[in-house]
C-alpha cells in the first residue's frame, strides 16, 4: 500500500529525501497546472513549482501538520505565483499572445490544424482572457483561478488563503462578474 | 423579474452570488432545490446561468505537456533537491557548533587565548629557569650592543675632527 502524504512528510521530515521526492511525484502535475494558470508560460510554471517543492523541502520542519500537507504547500505555491504576477508587473516582457502561443503546443509536436479565423478567435479570445485575469485583484484571481480552473472546493479554497468560506464567495462572485463584463463580446 | 436592456443578462441581484455557486456546485441541498425551482421561472437567471456555462471554460488555458518534460521535470527536481540538501546539512553543521550551550565555552576559551597572547608579548610567561650566569648575560647583551654603536660613533667623529685638521693645515 502506497504512504500518504503525512508519512511520506514525516519521513522526509527525518531526512529521507527519497520520500519528499515521491511527494514530488504525486504533486507535480497539479503544481505546475496551478503555476501555469497565474503564469501561462510553460517555463515559468515549471520554474515556480520546482521553487515551491524546494521551498517546502528547505522549510519542512517548520511543517507541524496542523494542516494537510497539500494546503500547506499550495499556499507557499500560491503566493509565489503572485509574487510572480507582481514582479511581471513591473518588468513587461513579450506580449502576453507571444508568450502564451508559443507554450501552448508541446515543441516536438506539429500544432493542431486550425483555420485562419479560428486561429484569430483564439489568439483574441487568448489576448483578453489574459488581460481580464491580470487586471482581477489577487484574492479574486486566486479564488477564481483555484474554483474554475483547478476545481478545488470552497472550503479548501479558503483554507488555503487562510480565510472564512463567505470571503472566498464574495471574491469567486466578484471575480465571475468582472471576467463577464470584460469578456462580454465572447458571450 | 430582470429587465434585458443590454447584452449580458441580468440576472435578479439578489441570487447572483448564489447562481455563481450554483454553477459552481457549491449549493447546500436546500438552497440548490430553491433555486433550481427559480430558474424554471426566471428566464434571467436561467440565460445568466447559461452564459456562465459558455463563458467561464473560455478562461481555462489548459497545457498538457509530454511524458518528456516530466521526466526531465523529476530529474530537474532531484538535482536541485540533492543541492538544497547538501546547503542544508552544511548550514546545520555550522549551526551545530553555535549551540547555545556551547557559546560559554567558546568564549571562554577565546579570553584564555587573548589573555596568553598579550601576556607572553609583555614577557610575563618567559621562562624562569636558567643560570644566573646566563640571565646576567642576557640582560648585559643589549647593553654591550649599545656599547659598539657609540664606539662606532666615536671613530666617526675622530674622522671628522682628523678631516677638519688636515683641512686647517692644508690652508696655513
Amino acid at each position: 500500500m502506497n504512504p500518504g502524504d503525512a508519512e511520506l512528510v514525516a519521513l522526509a521530515q527525518q531526512g529521507n529525501q527519497r520520500a519528499f521526492e515521491d511527494l514530488v511525484e504525486r504533486h507535480k502535475q497539479k503544481a505546475y497546472h496551478i503555476a501555469f494558470d497565474f503564469a501561462r508560460d510553460r517555463e515559468d510554471a515549471k520554474d515556480l513549482s520546482q521553487e515551491a517543492f524546494l521551498k517546502a523541502y528547505t522549510n519542512l520542519k517548520k511543517f507541524d501538520g496542523r494542516s494537510s500537507f497539500y494546503t500547506w504547500f499550495y499556499r507557499i505555491l500560491v503566493n509565489l505565483c503572485l509574487d510572480y504576477k507582481r514582479r511581471q508587473k513591473r518588468t513587461p516582457t513579450d506580449s502576453f499572445d507571444e508568450t502564451l502561443e508559443s507554450h501552448m503546443e508541446p515543441s516536438h509536436e506539429p500544432p493542431r490544424p486550425r483555420s485562419p479565423d479560428q486561429q484569430v478567435l483564439a489568439g483574441q479570445i487568448s489576448h483578453k482572457v489574459g488581460e481580464a485575469l491580470q487586471a482581477l485583484p489577487n484574492k479574486q484571481r486566486t479564488a477564481f483561478i483555484l474554483k474554475s480552473h483547478q476545481g478545488l472546493s470552497i472550503r479548501e479554497i479558503a483554507e488555503l488563503m487562510e480565510t472564512a468560506e463567505g470571503t472566498v464567495k464574495v471574491h469567486l462572485h466578484r471575480a465571475v462578474t468582472a471576467l463577464r463584463q470584460s469578456l462580454a463580446e465572447f458571450v | 423579474m430582470a429587465e434585458h436592456n443590454n447584452p449580458l443578462s441580468r440576472p435578479c441581484k439578489e441570487l447572483e452570488e448564489d447562481l455563481v455557486l450554483f454553477h459552481y456546485g457549491e449549493l447546500r441541498d436546500g438552497e440548490h432545490d430553491a433555486l433550481q425551482n427559480h430558474l424554471g421561472s426566471c428566464a434571467s437567471c436561467a440565460t445568466y446561468l447559461h452564459e456562465l456555462g459558455a463563458l467561464l471554460p473560455l478562461t481555462v488555458m489548459t497545457d498538457e505537456p509530454q511524458q518528456t518534460f516530466w521526466t526531465d521535470y523529476s530529474r530537474e527536481m532531484r538535482h536541485k533537491l540533492d543541492a538544497a540538501g547538501a546547503e542544508k546539512s552544511w548550514r546545520q553543521s555550522l549551526a551545530a557548533l553555535f549551540q547555545p550551550q556551547l557559546i560559554p565555552a567558546f568564549a571562554a576559551a577565546a579570553v584564555v587565548a587573548l589573555t596568553l597572547t598579550f601576556s607572553g608579548e609583555k614577557g610575563i610567561w618567559r621562562a624562569n629557569d636558567l643560570p644566573p650566569e646566563d640571565e646576567a648575560l642576557i640582560e648585559a647583551l643589549p647593553v654591550a650592543e649599545n656599547l659598539e654603536f657609540f664606539k662606532a660613533m666615536d671613530v666617526l667623529d675622530d674622522l671628522d675632527l682628523l678631516e677638519f685638521m688636515s683641512s686647517q693645515g692644508g690652508a696655513a
